[in-house]
């Protein structure tokens, strides 16, 4: 499984999503439980699934599926696979 | 830090809650009350006269919460809060459950801290086994979700494995220690978060069978499933070791607060809502994150 893999079926777990309705160029605007509660158990989720701990500027700064890629590259995980 | 009202015996309240002054209190305690207080009873909330200064509110965490939001549309009222029972904490906490036809309303709001804990633990020593060990259990969910929260900060923490290592010393029965203790967790709990547990429950109080249908039974009955649901899963669980929290011993209270056929009642009723589970507030704010596939975790949990 790919880290690409990997973040979609987490994103589509914490936010609940149906693979219908999860894109890549999703905005936090597009999930309507991309809310307060959402950004707690985004962090969770990345901390389990990636090993790595957002700050609570970074998880409350994100504004979409790509700024979640962006983040987690500047800290070494790869999704070019 | 954790941080409590003040709290004083009835004997010490004086004149804090101001001149005029009335007590609200659950039927079932309303002699022993009126023995303890010498301001006037008044029935209901809803009777509470217009030109009070102060409020005293004496009974569990349902009429405590609804003294709390009564005061929130009231500002310039004092309120203090007399638990009849320790475990729900309502009154240390700016949180307040409300029971609406649509389930429960979750409301956070720094004007629902009462003023002022009124203790008188005597008022405990009545309280059935069964009901007092619930109510351990409901002080034991708070303190154990807080302290694995993902929002608690590092001093909290602290703070929470003391309250963890002298509840550890305490009976699942009555004993004066816990009103304090289940306050402070109540507390705590409203400085970072509560998990699955209240997910959980909050979803399943309103359709659980008889027997279940209270939060502290449910949180009780839910917390050693939840626990080894976050021992496998969250990256928090090292916290115990790190903070010197006995974990064998806090597994062996949740053990002894786990009861087998009011789990195995529940658990169809745990697939049924899971995905009201899922989007519970509390379950979001949970230690470890709870997916849609983890329904099977605790579809096939034996203790």
């Amino acid at each position: 499984m790919t880290n690409k893999d990997r973040l979609r079926a987490l994103l589509q777990d914490v936010f609940l999503l149906t693979d219908g309705e999860f894109r890549f160029d999703l905005k936090r605007e597009d999930v309507d439980t991309w809310d307060s509660f959402g950004v707690v158990s985004l962090a969770v989720g990345v901390q389990q699934t990636f090993g790595y701990h957002f700050t609570p500027e970074e998880a409350s700064g994100l504004t979409g599926v790509a700024d979640i890629i962006a983040v987690l590259e500047s800290h070494g995980i790869r999704f070019d696979d | 830090m954790i941080k409590v009202p003040d709290a004083v015996p009835p004997h010490m309240i004086g004149d804090r809650l101001g001149r005029r002054v009335a007590v609200v209190a659950s039927p079932s305690v309303r002699d022993r009350i009126a023995q303890l207080l010498p301001w006037p009873l008044v029935r209901d909330l809803a009777d509470l006269p217009a030109d009070l200064d102060g409020l005293i509110v004496a009974g569990g965490g349902d009429l405590i919460d609804r003294a709390k939001l009564l005061r929130r549309g009231r500002p310039a009222l004092r309120l203090a809060a007399m638990p009849t029972i320790w475990g729900s904490g309502a009154e240390a906490s700016p949180i307040a459950v409300e029971n609406t036809a649509v389930g429960k309303r979750i409301h956070v709001d720094p004007a629902l801290l009462p003023d002022l804990i009124v203790t008188a633990p005597e008022l405990g020593r009545t309280v059935s086994s069964e009901r007092a060990r619930h109510a351990c259990g409901d002080a034991w969910s708070h303190a154990l979700e807080a302290f694995l929260s993902p929002l608690a900060t590092d001093s909290l923490r602290v703070d929470l494995a003391l309250l963890l290592r002298e509840m550890l010393t305490l009976p699942l029965a009555y004993d004066h220690r816990w009103y304090t203790v289940s306050a402070a967790a109540c507390a705590a709990q409203a400085q970072s978060s509560v998990g699955l547990v209240h997910g959980l429950a909050h979803t399943l109080e309103p359709v659980a069978p008889a027997a279940c249908r209270s939060h502290a039974v449910l949180c009780s009955v839910c917390l050693l499933p939840v626990m080894r649901f976050n021992q496998q899963h969250s990256a928090k669980w090292s916290l115990f070791e790190q903070h010197a929290v006995d974990e064998h011993g806090a597994f062996a209270v949740l053990h002894a607060l786990f009861d087998r056929e009011r789990f195995a009642a529940i658990q169809p009723l745990i697939a049924a809502h899971w995905m009201t589970v899922l989007r519970d507030p509390c379950t979001r704010t949970n230690s470890a994150l709870v997916r849609p596939g983890d329904l099977a975790f605790f579809e096939s949990f034996v203790a």
